[in-house]
Parts: C-alpha cells; sequence; structure tokens
C-alpha cells in the first residue's frame, strides 16, 4: 500500500494540485509562468489544445471552441459541440483536460499514481461519477473524492496546531472567482461532518470588478463626455468602445487590489471617443467602494444567516468563520461578514490554496494498492525514478528537429519532421523561462514552428511528444538552444576580453570591467552607467581618464593593451565636475574593429565623440606612471614572499623583471603628458609585458599553491565567522558572494585573479574578526598598553577608552564594540601607504 | 525585492509612456534608459510587446482580444510590459504583459 499523498482543487474557475509530506504540504507552480493556479478553461484552437489560462483569453471571443465554467454540468447530459473538432466534448472530457494538465505542474521525477479531488457540497452522485470518471480518465489508478469545505476545514484544522479548535460549528464561507459557496461544518470528536450549505454559482471576485465600473468608471465617462447611449454602447459585444472596455477591467481590477491596502487611488487612463480626445483622471475612495461592494457581500451573508438559521443554529453557536477563496482578501468582505453576523474570522491558511492543501492532508491518509509489487522504500524511489525517467510506449515513431541555434532575429523557425505510427500523437514545445507553450499539437509528418527569441540570451526549449492518454513519450524529448543575439554566419568573434578600467579607490588602485566578452561576436554596442569618483574643477590640470583595454578580465589593467583611451581636462568643462555625479559612456565596436565611444557628462550636459582605431596606440601619461608604482610593489611584495618561503627560483625571477621595471623609472617620471615622443609608447610596452611575464612566474605551480592558499583562507575564515558575536548573517552573505565567484576565477587561471580574491577574503577576515568579542577585548587591551605616542590623538582616545572599559565591565558589549572601533580609529598605524596621491581614472 | 522592482518598473514603464503620449519623449529617452538600465543590472530583463505579432502560444502575455479572434493578430497596446529574472545562469518569467491584441 501507499499513500496517495497528492490532492486537487478542482474548481470551476481555478484548479490547483498540492502535495502532502511529511506533515507539510506543498502547492505545486505551473511550470509555464510559475502560478499555482490553472484556469479551469479549455481552447480548442484550429490546430492545437490550449489548456488554462492562454484558453480562457479566447473564452468571450470564440465560444464556439473554449469552454469554461463546466464543472456546473459535470454528471449531466449536456455536450458542448467543438466546431473546431466537429464532434461533441463532455464536460467530465473537459475536466479530463484539465487534470492532466494539472499532473504536468509535477516535476517529472514524481509518479502521480492517485489522487484526492474535491468536489462542491452540492455534487449529486452523478456528478461525483462523473468527477471520479475524469481522474480515471486523466491516468490515476485510483481517485478519492472530498467536499470542498470539508477540505477546507481540513487545511484550517490541519495548519496551526497551537490554536485551540474546541468541538460544535464552524462556517466555510468561499467566495471565489465567480462561486460564492457557504457549508456549515460540525466537528465532533469523531470527525468533520457538513451539516449544511447553500450557495450561488454566479457570484464572486468579477462582480466587484463590475461594480466599480457601473457605478464609478462609467458614470465619471459620461459626466465628461457627456455621450448620452455611451452606457448601452459600452457593454455592446464587439461595439465601438471595445477596447476601452477591456482597458476599463484591468484598471478596475487594479483599482480593487489596491484599495485593499490603500485609502484611496487613482485611475488614470485616455481615450478617444467620439473624435475627441479625453484623459481620464478617476479618484476612488475606500469609503466609495464601501457602498458599493456592500450590496454584493450582503447577498453572500444573506446565504450566511440562512443556512445557520435552517439548522435551529444562531450566530453565536458558530465558532468562527474560515475563509475560502481569493475575494476573502478583500477588506469589505472581511468587515461586514465581523459587523453583520460578529462570528470571528479566520484566515490563518491561505484562502486561495486551502482547498488544495486540505485534500492533500487527506490524500496523506489514504492509501491505494500500486501496480508495481510492494518493494522497500528505498527500492519504491527507485521504481518511481524509473517509472518516470523509462519509456513505455512502442518506439514506432520518429522525431527530427531542424533549426539554427544562433539567430539575431526575434523568432527562428524550427522545421519537426516525423516519421512512423503518428495518429493519435501530439507534441508540445514549451520555452523554459515560461513565456512561450504551444499546447498540444497534433503530430504530422512535416510542421513548422515558430519560436519567440528573448533578446541577448540563449533561449532553451524542450519539445514534448505525448500518446492519446497524455503520455509523455519520454524518449522523443528534444532540447533545443537557440543563442539570440548572434549572427547565423560566421561573424568575427573577439580575441580578448574588451574591458575599461575603473578605480578601485578602497584599495588605491585600479581594476578593469569587462565591456564585451571574449568570443562576443562582432559588431557591439553597449552603454555603460558609472559615477565620477573625484571632483574636476572647471579649467583644473585634472583628467577623467576613459581608458579602453584588450586582453584578459582577470588580470591587472597593466597587462592589458589600451585600444581607446579618452581624456576629459579641467579646462574642457563648462562647470565643475563633482564627485558622484553620473557619466554615461557608450562603446561601439564595429566588424572591423573600429572602436567608437560617446561619453556623456549628465553634470555639465557635455558629450565627447570619440573615434579610435585599433592599430592606433593609446597611453596616458598620469594613468601609466600610477600603473607602473602599483606594479612595482606589487613585485616588490612578492619578492619578499617568495623570500619568506625560500622559493628562489622565483625569487631570482621576479627580482629580474623589477629590475627590468625599475631600469625604465628615471625615464617614466620625468615624461610630462604633451611629451611628443615615443618614449611613452615604449615605457607602456615595457610595463605591460613585464606585469603579463609576472602573471605567468611560476607557471601553474604558482597558481596551484595560490589556489591552495585560497582554500586554506577560505576554511579559516568560515571558522572566524562562525564564531562572530556580531552581524553574523551578514557576513556570511558577504563569504557566499566571494565564493559564488570562485569557479570563474580558479578557472581564469590567473594570477592576479586569484590574488584579489585571497585580499578580499583576508579583509573579510579582520571585519569578521573585529565583530568577535573576544577579539575585541584583546585589542581592547592592547590599545590600552600603548604610550601617548601610539595615537594619533591621545586626548581624544583617553576618555572613549574609559567608556570602554565601563561598558565592557557592565557586559554592554555592542556598546562596547563602538568605543573600541573609535579608539583604533585613533591609534597610529604602520601600515604604509604609498598611494596617497592617487589620482586613477576618475572613474568609479 | 522583486515584487518592490516589479512595481518600480511598471510605474517607470507608465510614466514613460504617458510621457510618449504628450508628446515628450525625446527628451526624456536618456533618462529612462538610464533607470530601466539599473534593474537591467540586477537581472531584469523588460520587454514591451507593442507592435509585436500574437499567437495563442505567447504565455508571455495575458491578452484582451478586440473585435474578433483571427490566425493573425498584433498587439495594439501595452499596459505591463513581460518582465524576466536572469538569476544564476537561469531566466524566468516573473511579470507576464497584460495586452490588448486585435486582427492585423
Amino acid at each position: 500500500m501507499r499513500a496517495v499523498n497528492f490532492g486537487i482543487d478542482l474548481g470551476t474557475t481555478n484548479s490547483l494540485i498540492a502535495k502532502y509530506d511529511n506533515n507539510k504540504v506543498q502547492v505545486y507552480k505551473n511550470p509555464i509562468g510559475q502560478k499555482e493556479t490553472l484556469a479551469s478553461v479549455v481552447a480548442y484552437r484550429s490546430e492545437r489544445i490550449l489548456v488554462g489560462d492562454k484558453a480562457r483569453e479566447y473564452l468571450a471571443k470564440d465560444a464556439m471552441n473554449v469552454f469554461g465554467g463546466f464543472k456546473r454540468k459535470m454528471g449531466t447530459d449536456e455536450k458542448y459541440y467543438v466546431v473546431n473538432l466537429d464532434e461533441n466534448v463532455t464536460p467530465a472530457e473537459l475536466s479530463t483536460l484539465i487534470l492532466r494538465e494539472l499532473k504536468k505542474f509535477v516535476p517529472p521525477t514524481e509518479n502521480v499514481e492517485a489522487a484526492v479531488i474535491t468536489i462542491p457540497a452540492s455534487f449529486d452522485s452523478m456528478q461525483s461519477n462523473a468527477t471520479l470518471k475524469a481522474g480515471l480518465d486523466a491516468g490515476f489508478k485510483e481517485v478519492f473524492l472530498l467536499l470542498e469545505p470539508i477540505a477546507a476545514s481540513l487545511a484550517f484544522f490541519n495548519a496551526s496546531s497551537t490554536v485551540e479548535k474546541p468541538n460544535g460549528y464552524w462556517l466555510v464561507y468561499d467566495l471565489g472567482g465567480g462561486t460564492f459557496d457557504v457549508a456549515l461544518i460540525k466537528s465532533t470528536d469523531e470527525g468533520l461532518k457538513i451539516a449544511d450549505h447553500e450557495g450561488n454559482n454566479f457570484l464572486g471576485g468579477v462582480d466587484f470588478d463590475f461594480a466599480i465600473i457601473d457605478k464609478i468608471i462609467i458614470p465619471e465617462i459620461i459626466r465628461q463626455t457627456g455621450i448620452e447611449n455611451f452606457e448601452e454602447e459600452f457593454r455592446v459585444k464587439y461595439g465601438k468602445y471595445e477596447m476601452l472596455y477591456y482597458q476599463v477591467m484591468y484598471y478596475a481590477e487594479e483599482a480593487k487590489k489596491e484599495l485593499s491596502q490603500a485609502p484611496a487611488t487613482v485611475i488614470e487612463f485616455g481615450a478617444i471617443l467620439n473624435n475627441t480626445n479625453y484623459d481620464f483622471h478617476i479618484t476612488i475612495t475606500r469609503e466609495n467602494i464601501d457602498k458599493i461592494f456592500t450590496p454584493i457581500v450582503n447577498e453572500t451573508i444573506k446565504l450566511l444567516h440562512k443556512v445557520v438559521a435552517n439548522n435551529g443554529l444562531t450566530v453565536s453557536d458558530i465558532n468562527q468563520i474560515i475563509l475560502v477563496g481569493g475575494s476573502t482578501f478583500l477588506p469589505q468582505v472581511r468587515e461586514q461578514l465581523t459587523v453583520q453576523t460578529g462570528i470571528p474570522l479566520n484566515y490563518s491558511v491561505d484562502p486561495t490554496t486551502s482547498i488544495a492543501a486540505g485534500a492533500a492532508f487527506y490524500a496523506g491518509n489514504k492509501y491505494f494498492e500500486p501496480d508495481a509489487p510492494a518493494v522497500t522504500s528505498i527500492e519504491e524511489k527507485i521504481v518511481d525514478d524509473l517509472l518516470a525517467t523509462v519509456d513505455f510506449s512502442p518506439a514506432d515513431v520518429q522525431v527530427d528537429v531542424n533549426y539554427t541555434n544562433s539567430s539575431r532575429d526575434k523568432e527562428e523557425v524550427l522545421l519537426i519532421t516525423s516519421n512512423g505510427e503518428l495518429d493519435n500523437k501530439y507534441y508540445r514545445i514549451s520555452r523554459s523561462d515560461g513565456g512561450f507553450d504551444t499546447g498540444f499539437i497534433t503530430l504530422k509528418s512535416k510542421k513548422t514552428e515558430f519560436l519567440p527569441l528573448i533578446p541577448g540570451i540563449n533561449n532553451l526549449f524542450v519539445l514534448s511528444v505525448y500518446d492519446g492518454d497524455s503520455n509523455e513519450i519520454t524518449s522523443l524529448k528534444k532540447e533545443i538552444a537557440i543563442q539570440q543575439g548572434m549572427y547565423n554566419i560566421d561573424g568575427q568573434p573577439l580575441p580578448h576580453d574588451i574591458c575599461f578600467e575603473v578605480d578601485d579607490v578602497e584599495n588605491k588602485t585600479t581594476k578593469l570591467e569587462v565591456i564585451f566578452a571574449r568570443n562576443s561576436l562582432l559588431p557591439q554596442k553597449r552603454t555603460l552607467y558609472r559615477e565620477i569618483s573625484k571632483t574636476v574643477k572647471k579649467g583644473s590640470q585634472d583628467t577623467i581618464v576613459i581608458n579602453i583595454l584588450e586582453g584578459d578580465k582577470n588580470s591587472r589593467p597593466s597587462s592589458n593593451l589600451t585600444i581607446g583611451c579618452i581624456q576629459i581636462e579641467g579646462k574642457d568643462l563648462q562647470s565643475d565636475l563633482i564627485k558622484g555625479s553620473d557619466i554615461e559612456i557608450q562603446i561601439q565596436l564595429t566588424d572591423s574593429r573600429v572602436l567608437r565611444t560617446v561619453v556623456f557628462l549628465v553634470m555639465t550636459q557635455q558629450e565627447f565623440k570619440n573615434v579610435f582605431s585599433v592599430s592606433e596606440k593609446q597611453v596616458n601619461i598620469e594613468r601609466l606612471k600610477e600603473q607602473f608604482i602599483q606594479l612595482e610593489n606589487e613585485l616588490i611584495a612578492t619578492v619578499r614572499q617568495f623570500q619568506f618561503n625560500a622559493n628562489t627560483v622565483w625569487e631570482i625571477q621576479a627580482i629580474a623583471l623589477l629590475e627590468e621595471l625599475q631600469s625604465v623609472k628615471f625615464n617614466l617620471l620625468k615624461l610630462k603628458e604633451k611629451d611628443k615622443s615615443d618614449e611613452k609608447y615604449v615605457i607602456a610596452e615595457r610595463v605591460t609585458r613585464i606585469s603579463q611575464e609576472y602573471d605567468k612566474l611560476g607557471g601553474n605551480e604558482r597558481i596551484a599553491a595560490l589556489i591552495e592558499e585560497y582554500l586554506y583562507a577560505k576554511d579559516t575564515l568560515l571558522q572566524v565567522i562562525n564564531m562572530a558575536d556580531f552581524e553574523k548573517e551578514e557576513l556570511m552573505k558577504m563569504y557566499h558572494k566571494i565564493e559564488q565567484a570562485e569557479t570563474a576565477f580558479i578557472h581564469s587561471k590567473n594570477v592576479s585573479a586569484i590574488d584579489n580574491k585571497l585580499r578580499q577574503l583576508s579583509d573579510l577576515h579582520w571585519k569578521a574578526l573585529s565583530n568577535n568579542i573576544g577579539f575585541l577585548i584583546t585589542r581592547f587591551i592592547e590599545y590600552k598598553g600603548y604610550n601617548t605616542d601610539g595615537f594619533k590623538d591621545y586626548t581624544a582616545a583617553k576618555p572613549i577608552i574609559k567608556m570602554a572599559d565601563s561598558a565592557l565591565e557592565k557586559e554592554a558589549y555592542p556598546e562596547f564594540r563602538r568605543h573600541v572601533f573609535s579608539i583604533s580609529s585613533l591609534v597610529k598605524t604602520s601600515r604604509a601607504n604609498n598611494y596617497t596621491d592617487f589620482k586613477g581614472t576618475g572613474i568609479g | 525585492m522583486t515584487v518592490q522592482s516589479l512595481t518600480i518598473i511598471n510605474q517607470l514603464f507608465e510614466m514613460q509612456h504617458k510621457i510618449n503620449e504628450l508628446g515628450h519623449g525625446a527628451g526624456f529617452e536618456r533618462n529612462f534608459n538610464r533607470l530601466f538600465s539599473v534593474f537591467e543590472t540586477d537581472g531584469f530583463i523588460l520587454q514591451n510587446p507593442t507592435g509585436e505579432s500574437y499567437t495563442d502560444a505567447r504565455t508571455d502575455c495575458e491578452a484582451s482580444i478586440v473585435g474578433t479572434s483571427s490566425p493573425k493578430m498584433k498587439i495594439i497596446k501595452t499596459l505591463k510590459p513581460v518582465i524576466y529574472k536572469k538569476e544564476n545562469g537561469t531566466v524566468q518569467l516573473v511579470q507576464k504583459a497584460v495586452v490588448l491584441v486585435e486582427k492585423n
């Protein structure tokens, strides 16, 4: 025996599927569009069958082929004639399609063999049996039925075990999109029972939207336009105001939602009526809609009182009203229920999913005999997995697809060719993001489909083939990937990354940001938005430098080739350029590798256009000097590190590079920006070459050592974060951020990139330590031991030390931490800073 | 965070639409591009499907059909744009467009 576990709310307007697992219920989402609800509508389009929200769009327009609300007709002899099929379908057959679609919400690794399906309290035996048949036809081996109010009650009774639920009477008030039901539930020690129920099949959420249109929007349009027969014309099917009708429907629903949270809202729309352009601004207050909603709510309350009175009860006999259905979110519904009945309301369980959740709770305790022989739980799982993946259908069909895997167009054509036994077979294509789904289409020997593409990404589609019972023939599944934004002929790919240099002000250095990644096909165009990182006075010598480089995005800027350099000097400015103001940089690289840039300074409203030929070298002397110093310092630090590790071979190589670099230092420092000689190009080339050789120094062995160092530092950091007494969550977030980028920079095998990450780990390590009380106390004791020379301002530090002492004594650690931070800022630091006059690029 | 971002994107979209209707679109184009680029940096992909063809396979739109339905239809008005979110290398539809469509 196996637990059923799956519960289905087969609703008049919407349907849902949920699963019980280990005392919890999971409501599944539609893989197409990620919604929990599926519209209970089926559309027989010319060649395809659509089920759900998409089908609902055609409900009003193609009534001969699109069907909704068929639940009300279950078990009757009513049949719907489908023009496109030239045959009749029954409500049970339509329900079967809904149930099959719901099964697709469940991941393929889970096998949905049996289910509990809910039915309204008003359903007779014929209607119940029709639902049962629909379930069996949908492929369930066993189906159990459960009354909707009982399902809602089960969800409520099982949800909050801490709240007392005395025996007695409860009301389930179910106000959905288009229907209303109220059920009187009696709870006893033996269980739950429906004592009575009432309902209205044509009363629901949509009536509130119509009330806003009828009572507020239409009168306002008439008042402003004076069109006499507007109301009459507005409602005419295919009439002249039809476009406005749909707009207004949307705005009315939005206003209803907004007024659930705000005291007032404004509906704004424009329309051309009788050749005159009108702009409507209609303010709607909560007070307005209270008045117009009350009659609708009163209808439901009348039925509620009726069901209570018919059973010889009064409202005081009812424990609580359990709210079910999306429309019970409306404040007017809740207010009127409270005012007019005085019964406490309960909405602890999500009203939109409670019936499905209750069905799943019930399913957790219902058992069925699966077809497969009884096996142990682990083997059972394996069998389930196999059932989901093994294809039992005869391999008498072959399907092939042809398409181009890269495109610059908005859509691409897919050719599907099929052979073999194609009768009663369907295919369906969906895009992985949920924005495209063909529905079921009859399989033919040759078919074409146009696949819409999202720009700039790899669009993934899945083509699935189904038999007549909607069972997927998994061996025929095809995955289709089309990269949009690339030419379908061989374009010129970029051999290296194209980056631009931005300031890393914190570390007083610069870093690279990728503009176009390696292997992108030309042409490419992109606009970057950044901030100015230093103030440049009008007329001053200060400069903003936009350096565009070609090379490896993970390396230091000096290892790359500068292909474009734009300098904007103080004298070029119409007014001062303040730090923090915006700069827009539009960069375009043509097929023939011509670089065009348009720089726009938002503050001064100035635009600078440049065109560079990549064959020309671009050098900014100030920037070159800073790059030189940065590289020199790194080399000095590395030589020391090699010395410390007694790595003589690498040490000798590093010293040789350092000496070669320093041999041009004198010439570089005396260079002026206006220098016309080739000297700057000679030096720039040497700096680039040494920087690249420095990256290669030690080869894979050095990279392996750095990766090992990185992994060790990461482990240590994690331990330190776990011991942090403050901001642990924040620290963990920063840790994960570094970790997330790990694969990329480790695979880059770039010394500079790994080194950079090591520095980030080290910074975070210190940050984590400064959030540890033990460490802070040690630091504080150390500071207390300093004499006056140890501080920048001892007079300022003295009272803070006293306050820190007092906080420590009181164990007021957050306060103590603040004081230690203040003291540390007053301590003289021995850390040498070689970049006190760091100028950078001026772009942050 | 996503819900707040969607609200802001929708408001910006509406503002841009209104400004365009008033004939001042060109003067604000740069500002809107800048604002939308903030969301693009966060992984949002925004699409205004107005003018595109419409089929019943477009699950990225919630459509109201003006006039009679036809195999060839186009989107004539967009009340809310399509929004996708790119996260961890995959793209997911986070908001369907609300559109009006009619026979092409």
